[in-house]
């Protein structure tokens, strides 16, 4: 009976989803999604519950993680990612896998970490993937290829090609432009301290490219917030020059943080070498 | 693998025959329970024929220099009596740990016990079903009340139907040495056998089984020897539970599906374990904790679960005083998590820590081999170029031809050699499980490039950049520059209306503080190793109590001497220069 329910909600979730833009409807499935999952004693797979309810509240939760996703509610995400993680690792045998369903929502996972930039538990989950069997090549998995990709362009610095990948109809599933904006923002202040150290002035034409930005008016709004100087349509980094004058009165009292520091490691030494001997 | 033995051999008598053989080596000797290997290897072991037991008895196993007894004891045995049936032989060897054991008890002095251990290396390539069935049938009589565990032993060696309570034959008494004897054969007739003998004998057990392959029997048999050793508690046990959970550990992961995957059997021990860590914890066991410790360590990175040994280490204080073997075990698989949670500094130094510990002898080679391995990796990452003299050591220098190539690729910053050895040796690299790591090594090759261009042109197109490393675009480049600007990696300014990246002057190094914080790390690092050679020192206990009764008996000798001298008795002369040592 409730497993009939649940059937007829997860077939309503899979529906509506693609269009969907209304959260709550989905909200509301979805919580009486877990309901009739409690009643049925399947919130987690344990070995008495059999294969067509393991498979149900599969698929309840990866509609659920695809909604939160859509919703921007990376919270939410993360619990329907875990309360995953424990029917991915069911044997096949037990409950046959989705490679399709599994790969995109563990892809957004992976996306999801890296414009958090929690590296350490986007390379843990990685190492995870690689050592699990479901998918023979990962690189060239449509939906897992993607957040690696992005993640290798992104610590090498070719802010270009991603800003390519992230273009409309690159990304592997709309779900995936949901962190676009993110990433965007984020590029573009990396971009932005790294041309303050890399150039002494930039021309307010070329810096539109440079920073992916529309038009000149956006350059001028942008440079506005960071503090930078417009002058003659070049825009000239503050910390250059503000840089070298602070450089004279850091090296003063570099040198003597330099000196302390010697003095207290030699008396240090003396210290240990007095207790030796 | 009967095609191997040759090969082992020298391995054995801790020869060593040229570069090519490593590989071998690597999983011959991981058997040996020294050493700890990540990758999920098939691990195999040749069992020698007994006709060679008198050969193999010579060779010296025990990987720290102690002078201990038994091995001499074995080794003279051996030599002295060449023509005795093997057999007996090594029956006589495994009843002299007996003796080694009850000392242990007696003294409570975890030395014997682990001496008693450091014997199986030279016992397991001569036991067979038949010499361990004689020794558990002549240890038990059959109304003592641990018969129910001689039964167990028989079972898992094979011999159900052996009788308990046999009198040694006749031979025996000849052969026997004087002092086991005489400490053997009374006690095994007066009192009950103690645990510890048990466990001993199980442990045999447990090895025999490893090395014959059965796996499944050995799984059985050690976990009602896990629930024994857990109902047990007496601290002379300690050293010895510790190797039963290892073993343990070890059959579980023989068994199908392979780690890998996450139906393994190792998923199944760990609530054993945490549970033993527990109680280890608890009864301040270091042994079993730094062993259980390592085992859970290893079975969370069989199975990827990062987060998890990362919550273990992060909740578990690993024993300051635990076994070498263990320390070092425990920083390459920590350096490990490191390494792939990218906290590199840290990867860094347990790692070299893990290397340094390893043992130097031939008998852990497969252990420095994949510690070493794994260091090099996380030394790259760091964007430090490895030493040329580690790939020199004629233990490693074929295993580590892969990562040799590696190196040069990422020293001269060529993409396009990097991504060939990547694709060359990509399965080696996957089952030395570092290929993960290496695929991180791009933005470093990348880097390193940059910076030879910077060091070597003070100006330079950003096409040419883009050319030589092999980059998809000029944006590409001029982004990539850029970072590397931003990121220290090198001194430069970029000119974008020109497309040039301009090279600053560099500065004196030794103007900076970098000599300074060099020195003062080599000095801390000796010191630390005065700290550490002072803190392992060791006393025989209860020494100071001895010392203190050496004193009292001198008060009093001298309180009776002074009433002498006043009661004239004595003349100067006698008194010597007592007084003087006083």
């Amino acid at each position: 009976m409730a497993e009939r329910q649940l059937t007829q909600i997860v077939g309503q979730l899979k529906s509506q989803s693609p269009s969907s833009q209304s959260y709550a409807g989905a909200a509301s499935l979805l919580s009486k999604a877990k309901l009739l999952l409690l009643q049925l004693n399947a919130l987690t797979p344990s070995p008495s519950t059999p294969q067509s309810l393991l498979t149900l509240a599969r698929e309840t939760y990866e509609q659920g993680a695809l909604a939160s996703i859509r919703a921007k509610n990376p919270d939410a995400f993360t619990r329907y990612v875990s309360q995953l993680s424990a029917f991915y690792e069911l044997p096949a045998s037990v409950l046959p896998p989705n490679p399709a369903e599994q790969s995109k929502v563990t892809g957004l996972y992976l996306l999801l970490l890296l414009t958090q930039g929690k590296y350490a538990e986007f390379h843990s989950e990685l190492e995870g993937l690689a050592a699990r069997a479901t998918w023979s090549d990962i690189e060239g998995d449509r939906y897992l290829g993607y957040p690696i990709r992005l993640e290798r362009w992104l610590m090498e610095g070719s802010y270009d090609r991603v800003w390519r990948a992230m273009k409309q109809g690159e990304t592997p599933c709309e779900e995936y432009g949901v962190f676009s904006e993110i990433l965007r923002s984020q590029i573009r202040n990396e971009i932005a301290s790294s041309s303050e150290r890399a150039y002494p002035s930039l021309p307010l034409s070329s810096t539109k490219s440079l920073l992916f930005l529309d038009s000149e008016g956006a350059v001028v709004e942008f440079a506005r917030n960071r503090n930078w100087t417009i002058k003659d349509g070049q825009i000239i980094f503050p910390t250059a020059g503000a840089a070298g004058e602070a450089a004279g009165e850091e090296g003063g009292e570099q040198e003597q943080e330099v000196s302390q520091m010697v003095i207290e490691n030699a008396l240090g030494y003396a210290r240990q070498l007095e207790t030796i001997v | 693998m009967p095609g191997k033995t040759p090969d082992k051999e020298p391995v054995e008598n801790g020869g060593y025959r040229g570069g090519k053989d490593i590989d071998m080596k690597d999983k011959d000797l991981k058997p040996k329970g020294k050493k700890s290997v990540k990758d999920g290897d098939d691990e195999m072991t040749v069992v020698v024929p007994p006709s060679k037991a008198s050969k193999q008895a010579t060779a010296p196993p025990p990987n720290d220099g102690d002078g201990d007894v038994v091995m001499d004891d074995v080794e003279k045995t051996a030599e002295g009596e060449v023509k005795v049936d093997p057999v007996v032989q090594a029956i006589n060897d495994i009843k002299s740990n007996f003796a080694l054991l009850d000392r242990a008890v007696a003294l409570f002095d975890a030395r014997f016990t682990l001496r008693a251990l450091r014997s199986i290396s030279s016992i397991r390539k001569r036991v067979t079903p038949e010499i361990l069935a004689q020794v558990i049938s002549e240890t038990y009589t059959s109304s003592s009340t641990n018969s129910h565990i001689a039964k167990q032993l028989l079972l898992a060696v094979g011999r159900p139907s052996f009788p308990l309570g046999r009198q040694p034959g006749p031979e025996m008494e000849i052969d026997v040495e004087p002092k086991s004897s005489s400490k053997n054969t009374p006690k095994k007739e007066s009192k009950e056998v103690i645990p510890e003998i048990d466990i001993f004998l199980g442990i045999l057990s447990q090895v025999f089984l490893y090395d014959t392959k059965q796996f499944q029997l050995g799984f059985e048999f050690s976990q009602f020897l896990a629930d024994r050793v857990q109902s047990l508690n007496r601290r002379t046990l300690d050293s010895l539970s510790a190797k039963v959970y290892f073993y343990y550990s070890l059959f579980s992961e023989q068994m199908a599906p392979l780690p890998p995957s996450p139906q393994s059997l190792i998923m199944s021990i760990r609530p054993t374990l945490l549970a033993a860590l527990r109680t280890a914890v608890l009864r301040k066991d270091v042994d079993t904790q730094a062993s259980v410790i390592v085992l859970l360590l290893r079975s969370y990175l069989l199975t990827s679960h990062i987060a998890q040994a990362d919550l273990l280490v992060s909740h578990t204080q690993f024993p300051e005083n635990a076994a070498n073997n263990q320390v070092a075990r425990f920083l390459y698989y920590l350096g490990r998590t490191r390494a792939i949670q990218l906290r590199y500094t840290e990867a860094h130094e347990h790692l070299t820590a893990a290397t340094r510990k390893a043992p130097s002898s031939a008998c852990a080679l497969g252990f420095s081999q994949t510690a070493t391995k794994l260091l090099l990796v996380v030394e790259l990452l760091m964007g430090d170029i490895p030493d040329r003299a580690t790939f020199r050591q004629p233990a490693m220098e074929s295993t580590l031809h892969p990562y040799f190539l590696l190196v040069q690729a990422v020293r001269v910053g060529n993409l396009e050699d990097f991504e060939t050895t990547i694709a060359e040796y990509a399965d080696t690299f996957r089952r030395d499980g570092t290929y993960t790591l290496i695929l991180r090594l791009r933005q470093n090759v990348i880097k390193t490039g940059i910076r030879m261009m910077s060091l070597s042109y003070s100006r330079i197109s950003l096409r040419d950049i883009c050319i030589r490393l092999h980059l998809g675009s000029e944006e590409s480049a001029e982004y990539i520059v850029a970072k590397a600007i931003r990121d220290g990696v090198i001194e430069a300014t970029l000119d974008r209306e020109r497309g040039f990246m301009k090279s600053k002057e560099v500065g004196d190094v030794y103007a900076t503080r970098e000599p300074g914080e060099a020195f003062h790390d080599r000095i801390r690092a000796c010191l630390a190793l005065h700290d550490e050679s002072v803190k392992a020192m060791r006393f025989p206990m209860n020494q100071h109590r001895l010392e203190l009764k050496n004193a009292q008996e001198a008060r009093e000798r001298e309180r009776e001497m002074a009433k002498e001298i006043q009661e004239g008795d004595l003349d100067e002369d006698d008194l010597g220069g007592d007084f003087e040592g006083m």
